[in-house]
């Protein structure tokens, strides 16, 4: 009997559908596209809650790095988004690990964000507290003191002499924990750390892990949750939205108003701006070379160098009522002659995006064409075993 | 050149979905070697050397060696004589059993049914009250779960599906983003062609 498209497919040789696999994630990541991210209130939360610390010498974030390289694709990107949002807007940040084999995670991590930030220093900033044995004793010990309990940190430095140690001195300062995990290694804080001291823990986990989560979430005893390549994508998001944002008119080079206090990079977190057009700029995740301003902003923007004034007003073009500066048509002697500070600025007002903060979105592509894929296969092998199954009564 | 070693290893272990061959099974048994060998060296450089050795030996800290004698009494295990000396400090590790339990109990009971019984204001609350009481009555086996009883517990059925259908959801997506992880690695750090 002549088989028919859905038995065929039934009986199709399994390395056909690794081929299909395959090139339904390797095109999309080598041909990416502009698609949005809708974030979620867990992932929401916990950036707000970070964000609630940004400039206070009193508050930090502690990042508990509980996984191997095997789960690196879904969690090493979260890290990277926090540790990215951390550094945008001055919150002070922790780090630790139970578990030997993340300590090069972490350094890794911290490296790879520390490139775009050069002021950053260790110590100040942020504090590795590296590898530390047996977590039971320390998570409650922290609870009292942090200096007298984690003692050095992953450079052997005592923790008392270190500038960051300022203000912080047990979890009503550090009063945030964010735990990544491909386990239920988050409970350890809301068992321990949680009812004893009121700890707020958030988590950042694997995606097979995240059904495991969510009851914890819903009773409130985690305050966020960041699951998988999806929940890594959202930071992304939100960092490049508010955190990564720059106006064109601000100098950041001055870190104190005329009232001494500290201006900050980016921008508050506000539900009403992730729903605003202009937000779609923010997020390309394709390369960007233009920068673009309205007339008012540029003129903001030149006043800022105004030594360079000449040179960025014969750089700027204008289009459809807007300035746009190619910053890839520099060239090396205009970059020489404008300097690197206005070139970097400049260059950050074509809001592109470094590879490294945008790994994710560019993996959520592939995932949702992967996804798309495999619900036709799911519903073609359903049907095939139907029509296969009434082929097979109407025989008998 | 760490790159294309990665790539090389990478393309090994994909070789398997073709068929099992000598490059899989080289790069398996150099996983499994390698990582023996990394976790030992690893477990003797940060944590034998900094929390034995060094408070012991250097900063003459005599107390750790009740600790680190306790420990090393788990060697015994490899001794059929002496192989009762290795439960000691596993009875020793119990006792972070006990500081577990009064927690453990408030922690993922206590707090999860105080939520279960906060006031039905939306929907969301009704479902999750009426999915709570379907679920557990579907494990209440002394009644047999027929009539409309039985169509009660069988809603619980159906919630416990649908999280079925969500953990699978989920899983699918996490092994995904393990491809597209190597992928990347592929396409872009070896590569270079993601732009």
């Amino acid at each position: 009997m002549k088989m028919t498209f859905f038995e065929r497919i039934q009986k199709l040789d399994r390395r056909y559908i690794y081929i299909v696999v395959a090139l339904a994630i390797i095109i999309p990541l080598m041909v990416p596209y502009n698609s949005d991210n809708v974030t979620t209130a867990p992932s929401e939360n916990l950036y707000q809650m970070i964000d609630s610390f940004a400039g206070r010498e009193d508050r930090a974030v502690l990042l508990s790095i509980t996984h191997d390289a095997s789960t690196m694709p879904e969690l090493y990107p979260m890290e990277v988004a926090i540790l990215r949002h951390c550094f945008e807007r001055n919150v002070k940040v922790f780090t630790l690990t139970w578990y030997a084999s993340s300590a090069p995670i972490i350094d890794y991590a911290i490296n790879n964000v520390k490139e775009e930030f050069p002021d950053i220093k260790s110590g100040v900033d942020y504090c590795n507290f590296g590898y530390k044995p047996i977590p039971l004793p320390l998570v409650i010990g922290m609870g009292d003191n942090i200096a007298n309990t984690m003692n050095t940190d992953a450079e052997g430095r005592k923790l008392e002499n270190l500038p960051i140690m300022k203000g912080i001195t047990n979890y009503n300062e550090m009063n945030l924990v964010v735990e990544f995990s491909g386990s239920v290694a988050g409970m350890t804080w809301i068992t321990y750390a949680r009812p004893k001291f009121g700890l707020n823990v958030a988590v950042g986990v694997t995606a097979v892990m995240a059904a495991d989560e969510y009851p914890y979430l819903q009773s409130g005893q985690m305050i966020g949750m960041l699951s998988g390549l999806k929940g890594a994508a959202e930071y992304e998001k939100l960092v490049d939205v508010f955190a990564g944002y720059r106006e064109a008119g601000i100098d950041y080079r001055v870190k104190t108003d005329a009232n001494g206090k500290k201006i900050l990079a980016g921008r508050p977190f506000g539900r009403e701006i992730l729903k605003d057009e202009s937000t779609k700029e923010l997020i390309n995740i394709t390369t960007q070379t233009t920068a673009k301003f309205t007339p008012a902003d540029f003129n903001a923007f030149v006043a800022k160098y105004p030594e360079q004034a000449g040179l960025l007003r014969q750089l700027g073009k204008e289009d459809k009522g807007q300035i746009k500066v190619d910053v890839a048509a520099i060239t090396p002697e205009q970059r020489k002659a404008m300097g690197e500070v206005t070139y970097l600025d400049l260059k950050k007002m074509s809001r592109d995006i470094p590879y490294k903060f945008k790994v994710a979105r560019i993996g959520m592509n592939a995932q949702s064409v992967a996804h798309i894929m495999i619900i036709l296969f799911i519903i073609i092998g359903n049907v095939g075993y139907f029509v296969q199954k009434a082929r097979q009564a109407k025989v008998s | 050149m760490s790159n294309l070693v990665g790539a090389f290893f990478t393309l090994c272990i994909f070789s398997f979905l073709y068929k099992d061959n000598p490059f899989y099974q080289m790069s398996e048994q150099l996983l499994v070697g390698i990582s023996l060998g990394y976790g030992l060296v690893f477990t003797y450089t940060r944590t034998f050397i900094p929390y034995v050795y060094q408070p012991i030996v250097l900063k003459h800290q005599w107390v750790l060696i009740i600790p680190a004698v306790l420990g090393m009494l788990y060697l015994f295990r490899f001794s059929r004589k002496l192989g009762w000396l290795s439960r000691y400090p596993i009875a020793f590790s119990m006792m972070s059993v006990g500081a577990s339990v009064p927690l453990g109990i408030h922690a993922t009971i206590l707090v999860q049914m105080r939520q279960a019984m906060v006031p039905i204001e939306t929907f969301n609350l009704f479902l999750i009250f009426f999915g709570t009481i379907a679920v557990l009555l579907y494990f209440f086996f002394s009644k047999a779960h027929t009539g409309i009883y039985g169509k009660f517990v069988d809603v619980g059925k159906w919630y416990m599906m649908i999280g079925f259908g969500a953990s699978f959801g989920l899983t699918v997506m996490a092994r995904i983003s393990l491809l597209i992880g190597r992928i990347q690695f592929l396409v872009n750090d070896v590569l270079g062609l993601i732009k």
